[in-house]
């Protein structure tokens, strides 16, 4: 009985201290200065049950009852409280209210639980002994989990499932304490029965958690969110503000609906106005249908090829009323062909020859899209050029990605085409870059398609200028098997970070 | 009523247990590619049938590997195609055998080669021949793709498999007093691949210790070091360093400058290489065709294989030489031919595990763990979007006895290997046992030639390399070490000496 008793104590223990570092560690992941995080989470909680402890004397019978109540509820609101966090800063206005809440509570009721179980005991015992022996076990089982916390918890469970583990060991020693104490409890049943239901919500928590957190981190977006959805590809969420719709993937903005013209328009028209007689048309990423509303501002224009990967893009861009609004329906033109396939191999197998290539991908974060800013990669696109032809590579800021920038443009240049890059100022996204590269020599366009909102022909010689802190780098190509351009992105982004 | 109260609890957790985890998935897989029961039947000295057909033939090959199929290549490519190759197995490759799934293509076991330097001049124009080399440029998509290795030690990935985190100052000093050792002998000229070319007999004394005692004369203490040297010898000769010659070790950091960051490699590794071959002279090959004689007389050699009797002017023995004393009349016994045996095993997983973080790389080891890690099959790929894919995981059994390994080998069922491999994968990717729908393993006895202290240096070695008579050995187990390029240029030197012969009668 006695080392049974004693290792209760150690549970609870470390149950308290698990609530409070996960109370502790969200609030720094969310809020950020995990110093202020953690003082005020520590304070709080020590200061709860200290409250907790004085309310204790004001509970004089059923003591046994009331702690296994004590467990029961700790086992919920604790097992329960990271899920609750997260969905907190998820979705509603009041994260801090709602966690100093739960601190508070959870504090009490942690501060109530040594007290009692020293009263429950003590006739057992000799007072010195009940001390001695009580807060030695209160004290290893906070070093036990202060120790698994960061260890083993965290990394393997992760923030919520680690909370409901413990909630369950809660809950287990209050079904235990039933067993336990049971000559000094009038009735068992209705607690266990409580004790199960709790622990059947618990362990289904435990195997959804993934989805609580998916839930909770789809939402973390500053604007209202109109449409989320994880494809097979990537997550894409849309948010709209007033009249700004906005596209992430993989919470990478693509584009905010108030200036994504600039983008678009400086995407295009330096190229393609230039190209004498554009038939065929090849458009790599861009499923948005941005860049093809664009390319459909020239009648001569015959047909459009997208590659696009992912078809849940393609279907939400030709489909949802606001999305077909900002795109003029251009996915559905008669003159476009939507191809759902990666692009490499896409380029690789195809025979067509295009008057003009757009190459609109995501940023190289990884090596996987960096595979596709490689010089075998714009020498398989570069056989697609027909004689006239002319093709454009979004290329990220030569701003911000200074490096980056001027490496795709050597990668261009590597497998012996003539570069020509160019930069505009679009708001949502600071400086932002492009390469048009062909075999031939390129002459800015003389007149431009009627309609624009921002280019027009005297202000593009401008766009090929560019000023001391955006000039020239020599930077090695990018190369499938040195893929330098990924370190330099992230080299880049990271030095405008800190 | 203590009991009871144990039983309520025992249910209670069970519950819990069954909620929370998920169900283990079946795996299914099996040995394959077994060859030892046929082989075993010559070490048994088995009785065969006599054969029933003569075929006259100029030539015969023995062995389908890489040894085998350069020296046809050379044949054909010199317009000989008057010759027989004999292959044992339903496939030739031998050690650039691959597999082929749903997913992609796998090696089964070698699976890249060094980008050859100048010296290696067959390779080079092997490589000419199949388009991996055209006007001195290495074609990029064959070059091994961004990010090429990890390593996993202290909880953290680091890129490359030299140890670079966690090194304490002396450890620094030692491995970069190695690197000064390695490149004075880089710049002696005498390591070379092929070995033949630099080999000089003033290098010779490297030859009598064995490299970690070498290593530890030199005054190399460091630990992370040793392990490194260790990884080194496990990978190319599937031995531990105390096993190894210093001048084998010293060889594999000694013989290569890179002029193109590599390595070569495929999906399907050396197998790449191997299907090339196969289109070139594919027409000349036999399978299933176990040579158990090789007798040379004064006119000729005749080669017994199954029913038939090849009667050739020449012969080239390609396939391991240890087996010429089963094979070969009035051969002898060899002394100085050791090897390693290997397990490789290839998972095809549904998608990816966890990975703490990084991005698939092309080779992931873990350090201190007892195999060699694994290559990913889709990594040459060009696609971005990669979800499932095929590992192949290299486990040289170096530790102890090669003879007692050899029986665990064989005597361990499948089950004991895969669990093994998944247990040590699981340290780093713990969501693994999730993502593998099967488990094929691959077991050889004598999967590589061991460079054994003395052995570089063997005479026994050299009088089978400079024989002169009508059958010419060819494994790259000549050399002493078993690595592509040598096989190709004992292969290649084999078929230009029986060219030069037949061409001088005419």
């Amino acid at each position: 009985m006695g080392i049974l008793l004693f290792i209760s104590v150690l549970l609870v223990a470390a149950c308290g201290l698990i609530y409070e570092l996960v109370a502790g560690t969200l609030a720094s992941y969310l809020l950020g200065d995990s110093v202020l995080q953690f003082s005020t989470v520590i304070g709080t909680y020590l200061f709860a049950m200290g409250l907790g402890s004085a309310m204790s004397r004001y509970l004089n019978r059923g003591l046994v009852y009331r702690f296994i109540w004590i467990e029961l509820l700790l086992g919920v609101i604790g097992g329960f409280s990271s899920a609750l966090l997260m969905l907190a800063f998820a979705f509603t206005q009041g994260f801090e209210l709602i966690l100093y809440a739960l601190v508070i509570v959870m504090g009490v009721l942690v501060g109530l639980e040594i007290p009692l179980l020293m009263r429950i005991v003590r006739d057992r015992y000799d007072f010195r002994d009940v001390i001695a022996h009580v807060l030695t076990f209160d004290y290893l089982g906070a070093l036990a989990a202060s120790l698994l916390f960061p260890i083993l918890l965290v990394p393997r469970l992760g923030l919520v499932r680690s909370a409901m583990l413990f909630g369950l060991i809660n809950v287990a020693v209050a079904v235990w304490s039933t067993f336990l104490f049971a000559k000094q409890l009038p009735t068992a049943r209705s607690l266990r029965v409580t004790s199960v239901v709790v622990l059947c919500a618990l362990s289904v928590g435990m195997a959804e958690a993934k989805k609580i957190t998916a839930t909770a981190e789809d939402n973390i977006y500053a604007d209202e969110i109109i449409f989320a959805r994880d494809s097979r590809y990537q997550h894409l969420v849309l948010t709209r503000f007033k009249d700004d719709l906005r596209l992430f993937l993989n919470s990478h903005l693509q584009f905010s609906s108030r200036d994504e013209y600039r983008y678009h328009e400086a995407l295009i028209h330096p190229g393609l106005a230039s190209v004498p007689v554009a038939r065929r048309v090849l458009v790599l990423g861009g499923g948005d249908g941005l860049a093809v509303r664009e390319v459909l501002k020239y009648p001569q224009i015959e047909s459009i090829t997208l590659v696009d990967l992912d078809p849940e893009m393609t279907r939400l861009f030709s489909t949802h009323a606001m999305l077909t609004q900002l795109n003029q329906k251009s996915l559905l033109s008669p003159k476009l062909h939507v191809t759902n396939a990666d692009a490499f191999p896409w380029v690789d197998t195809s025979t067509e020859s295009f008057d003009f290539i757009v190459i609109d991908f995501p940023d190289p974060t990884n090596y996987s899209l960096g595979k596709l800013y490689t010089t075998a990669f714009y020498r398989a696109v570069a056989r697609h050029l027909s004689a006239q032809g002319v093709m454009v590579v979004q290329s990220t800021s030569p701003m911000f990605a200074r490096d980056s920038f001027w490496c795709i443009a050597a990668t261009l240049k590597q497998v012996g085409l003539h570069t020509y890059p160019y930069h505009v100022y679009v708001p949502s996204f600071g400086e932002w870059g492009f390469v048009l590269a062909s075999s031939h020599e390129y002459t800015p366009p003389t007149s431009l398609p009627a309609g624009l909102r921002f280019l027009n022909v005297e202000g593009l010689p401008a766009m090929f200028q560019f000023p001391p802190d955006m000039a020239p780098l020599s930077i090695p190509p990018n190369q499938l098997n040195d893929q330098v351009l990924v370190r330099l992105y992230d080299q880049d982004w990271k030095d405008i970070s800190h | 009523m203590k009991v009871d109260r144990r039983k309520f609890l025992g249910l209670g957790s069970a519950a819990l247990v069954g909620l929370s985890l998920k169900g283990e998935r079946a795996i299914a897989g099996s040995f394959v590619n077994e060859s030892f029961q046929a082989g075993h039947l010559l070490r048994d000295r088995a009785g065969f049938p006599a054969p029933k057909r003569i075929e006259k033939v100029p030539v015969v090959i023995v062995g389908g590997g890489i040894a085998g199929l350069s020296a046809a290549w050379r044949m054909r490519k010199r317009g000989f195609t008057d010759f027989v190759l004999l292959e044992m197995n339903d496939a030739a490759g031998g050690n650039a055998r691959w597999g082929e799934n749903e997913i992609t293509a796998y090696p089964w076991a070698a699976h890249y080669i060094p980008v050859p330097g100048p010296k290696t001049v067959y390779a080079r124009e092997l490589f000419e021949d199949l388009g991996v080399l055209k006007d001195g440029q290495w074609e990029e998509r064959y070059l091994c793709f961004s990010p090429q290795e990890k390593l996993f030690l202290y909880g953290r990935w680091q890129e490359g498999i030299e140890p670079a985190v966690g090194l304490k100052p002396r450890d620094r000093e030692q491995f970069q007093r190695l690197e000064d050792i390695f490149a004075k002998y880089r710049n002696s000229g005498e390591f070379t691949i092929p070995l033949e070319v630099g080999r000089s007999h003033r290098t010779a004394d490297l030859d009598r210790v064995s490299f970690s005692d070498w290593l530890r004369r030199e005054n190399f203490d460091s630990p992370l070091l040793h392990w490194y040297m260790n990884y080194a010898c496990r990978d190319d000769y599937g031995a531990m360093a105390t096993d190894t010659s210093a001048w084998a070790g010293i060889h594999y950091f000694s013989s290569r400058e890179a002029e193109e960051k590599g390595p070569l490699t495929w999906p399907e590794g050396n197998g790449w290489i191997t299907r090339r071959l196969l289109e070139r002279v594919g027409d000349n090959i036999r399978i299933n065709q176990m040579v158990h004689r090789v007798a040379i007389g004064p006119r000729g050699v005749t080669v017994e294989a199954g029913n038939t009797q090849f009667q050739a002017e020449f012969a080239i023995f390609a396939a391991p030489t240890f087996l010429a004393p089963y094979v070969v009349e009035n051969f002898g016994p060899l002394h100085d031919f050791a090897y390693s045996p290997w397990l490789t095993a290839n998972l095809s997983l549904d998608r990816l595990p966890d990975a703490r973080g990084a991005e698939p790389s092309w080779d992931t080891v873990f350090l201190d763990s007892p195999t060699l890690g694994y290559v990913d099959a889709t990594h040459q790929s060009v696609r971005s979007h990669i979800d499932k894919t095929v590992w192949t995981c290299y486990w040289a059994l170096t530790g102890g006895d090669s003879k007692q390994n050899r029986r665990l080998r064989l005597e361990k069922d499948w089950a004991y290997w895969w669990e093994a491999i998944l247990n040590d994968l699981e340290r780093v990717h713990f969501d693994i046992r999730q993502c593998v729908s099967r488990i094929d393993i691959m077991r050889m006895g004598h999967a590589m030639v061991r460079p054994t202290p003395g052995s570089m240096f063997s005479a026994e070695r050299q009088r089978l390399s400079s024989k002169k008579d009508r059958l010419l050995f060819a494994n790259s187990d000549l050399s002493g070490i078993s690595i592509f390029e040598e096989a190709q240029y004992q292969g290649v030197k084999a078929a230009e000496k029986v060219l030069e012969r037949i061409a001088g009668r005419k």
